[in-house]
């Protein structure tokens, strides 16, 4: 499940389990490209969620996760970062962190 | 839109020795009625090529005329009957004197016309030295500003240059040739598809070509195989990897990792960051210690490492800031401490033949620290030979050319030294630049722009024997190494036939995910899109807006193959060759390495929401 998140939605969410939680810009073809790449992976593995958060219209939400660049995607469980990946990454790089989060 | 086809210059030269040959063939030509041919090799057009027959075998004597007694240039040639006669060191928009003399006392007097040199071969503003002490040596200056690769001689007019964008430093080898980096961009901003081994007359004998593409330095071994710099791209990382290859395959024989060696995030000078977090610019061997020397600005050091196990021995750098474990590499000076400085952000570390260690100390920031950063307009650069004890861990400074000259002999980056015995050194600082009239606090090649009618670069190349300065140079433009030497070597033999493509590029590494999008036949002109095949690559160029997202597909009968293009320049902290630098900054070239493709494809690209069919094909 592919949803584009705001820093009030992520706040209210139930972060229970794992998710992805990606920041990206508008104006970053890495960005662009790994917003495709993303499609595949929710097509791969549809169970999961993966939350999108725009770079610059989340400042208080990348700050509290310690962000500072785009793309930028968290491997996330219960509310915690389990792991990290930095710029654009290809589908099967991502659905091996995505196995190790789910363990 | 088309598909450019693009001979690479050892085929084109390949063509133009056949066309010449067949020429020489067809005449009969003497001594008093030579085949003259200028630049002949296309890329050096202050060389030509003679050739003649004698009956009996004869040594030939080539002298060109020097403007005065002190530029004459020339070599005696063993004896032969078939003469092919190299002519180096014309002057540009002149009718050359230039005299072939027999052995048996007969002399041929002829007169070559060259053309002016480009606009990009830049005039010394200043050089003072004398014909005695140049001895018929020129300097090669090896551009990092916009300009040409050129040989200046003792009253600096220019006597040699190459129209090809040549990258990093020109180094004799022991066969008389050349080895300096390709014209052929792998990454950017300087990273090229490897070496090129070429001959002063031009002709490019072999291309090695490196995977991860060359930068900066080479180092030929005694065996005659090659040290080359070198880097890892898909890692994301650069400038932190040395291979070994060999100089008859171009097959990689050693590989040196420095990420297995140093931490990457420690000691970092003020230029560093993750991408480039070591910036190697230099190596040197020492047979003595079977070690190599590695210089890495972006760690303000000079490290040294066992040649056959990769093993930290030490480094020379400011120990502040490394931790605690890495502090037993580190020297601790000793002697007349008062003279004494680190380096910083250096270049082209040498190893004399007594252990002593030489280098050109930038001395960019001059501090490990922020807050005891120096600003350009109280810095300086230098030459330094630091005299190290490697079993007590002490280092003596026993020589500097360079801090009293202050701020004016600043250089941010680039430069080297060259060490010709005791006493005589050759110290360049090849990158001084002031903007709006203060020193530059970053590279200057780095202003573009509007911001280039405030620049004003200068390279000042000097020598000094026994704390005298015998020459000096100062050229317009910042120049990446000076190197001094004899454009005639008895070594430098011409050779016919076709050179050689050694190496690999490797496989362009593929993107996975292919968007699917509407399909136009239109291709945007405001794009400007070209495709160029060469032998062993094709490579896109085009302009795009920062941010696009582009990706480059070669649709084949069973598969598609695709490649994600980056259109968003990283922030490049060093600049050590600004010549490959577009005047547009949407300018974007990527080039696919033609290695593990086969067949016929359709090209095609994606740019934001849209797919365009090119309507062009590649057959590989």
């Amino acid at each position: 499940m592919l949803k584009e998140i705001t820093t009030a939605e992520y706040e209210a969410l139930d972060k229970k389990g794992p998710y992805l939680l990606e920041f990206y810009s508008k104006t970053c073809g890495p960005c662009k490209m790994l917003a495709f790449v993303l499609k595949d992976v929710d097509k791969a593995d549809p169970s999961l969620p993966i939350y999108q958060a725009e770079f610059n219209e989340n400042e208080e939400l990348k700050n509290s996760l310690g962000v500072s660049g785009f793309p930028t995607l968290l491997f996330m469980r219960d509310g915690k970062e389990v792991t990290r990946l930095e710029g654009l990454k290809q589908k099967p790089v991502i659905l091996a962190e995505i196995a190790k989060l789910k363990g | 839109m088309q598909l450019q086809k693009m001979a690479h210059y050892i085929d084109q030269q390949y063509d133009a020795e056949k066309a010449m040959l067949d020429e020489c063939r067809a005449g009969d030509f003497t001594l008093d009625n030579p085949y003259v041919k200028l630049n002949p090799y296309l890329i050096a057009p202050l060389t030509a090529l003679v050739h003649f027959r004698t009956k009996e075998p004869r040594a030939v004597t080539v002298l060109v005329k020097g403007k005065d007694d002190g530029g004459d240039m020339g070599i005696t040639y063993k004896p032969a009957t078939e003469h092919f006669v190299q002519v180096l060191g014309l002057y540009p928009d002149y009718e050359n004197t230039v005299e072939i003399s027999l052995d048996d006392g007969s002399k041929k007097t002829l007169k070559i016309k060259t053309d002016k040199a480009p606009d990009s071969v830049h005039k010394p503003t200043f050089i003072e030295t004398t014909a005695q002490y140049m001895d018929g040596k020129i300097v090669i200056l090896s551009p990092t500003s916009s300009a040409s690769l050129a040989g200046y001689d003792y009253r600096g007019d220019v006597r040699w240059y190459i129209t090809l964008n040549l990258a990093f430093d020109l180094k004799r080898v022991r066969n008389g040739r050349f080895l300096m980096g390709t014209h052929r961009l792998l990454m950017p901003p300087y990273h090229t598809t490897g070496l090129y081994e070429f001959g002063a007359i031009g002709k490019i004998y072999k291309e090695y070509r490196i995977p991860g593409g060359y930068h900066h330095d080479q180092f030929e071994m005694e065996d005659g195989n090659l040290l080359i710099l070198t880097q890892k791209p898909e890692r994301g990382t650069v400038e932190d990897c040395l291979v070994l290859v060999d100089r008859n395959s171009g097959t990689i024989l050693k590989e040196w990792d420095y990420q297995k060696i140093l931490p990457t995030n420690v000691g970092g000078s003020g230029s560093q960051d993750a991408h480039d977090w070591f910036h190697n610019n230099a190596v040197w061997y020492d047979k003595k210690t079977n070690s190599l020397t590695l210089s890495g600005r972006h760690q303000d050091a000079v490290i040294n490492i066992d040649y056959d196990t990769g093993k930290l021995n030490w480094i020379i750098g400011d120990p502040e800031g490394w931790p605690e474990d890495m502090q037993k590499y580190f020297f601790k000076p000793v002697g007349d401490l008062s003279k004494f400085d680190w380096q910083y952000e250096q270049h082209a570390c040498v190893v004399l033949p007594d252990g002593d260690v030489m280098c050109f100390d930038n001395g960019h920031w001059r501090a490990k620290v922020k807050e005891k950063y120096v600003p350009a307009r109280d810095n300086f650069s230098r030459g330094v030979r630091y005299r190290i004890n490697p079993e007590k861990m002490e280092i003596e400074q026993v020589w500097q050319y360079g801090k009293e000259r202050g701020s004016d002999f600043f250089s941010t980056y680039i430069c080297n030294v060259e060490y010709y015995g005791d006493g005589h050194y050759m110290v360049h600082s090849g990158g001084t630049g002031k903007f709006k009239g203060e020193p530059c606090n970053r590279p200057p090649v780095q202003f573009r722009g509007d911001d280039e009618k405030y620049l004003e670069m200068q390279s000042i190349t000097v020598e000094i024997k026994d704390d005298k300065v015998v020459y000096e140079m100062r050229v317009p433009g910042n120049y990446y190494r000076a190197e001094k030497l004899w454009l005639y070597d008895r070594e430098d033999q011409l050779t016919f036939g076709k050179g050689q493509l050694l190496g690999t590029l490797g496989v362009t590494p593929t993107f996975d995910t292919i968007p699917e999008l509407p399909v136009s036949k239109t291709v945007p002109e405001k794009n400007r899109l070209a495709l160029i095949q060469e032998v062993d690559r094709l490579v896109l160029k085009g302009l795009f807006e920062k941010g696009q997202m582009v990706e480059l597909l070669l649709e084949g009968r069973d598969s598609t193959v695709a490649y994600f293009v980056p259109t968003t320049k990283r922030p490049f902290l060093a600049m050590c060759v600004g010549t490959f630098l577009e005047a547009d900054d949407r300018a974007v070239t990527f080039p696919i390495s033609l290695e593990g493709l086969s067949g016929h494809y359709k090209i095609s690209i994606i740019i934001d929401d849209q797919k365009y069919d090119t309507g062009l094909e590649l057959d590989v």
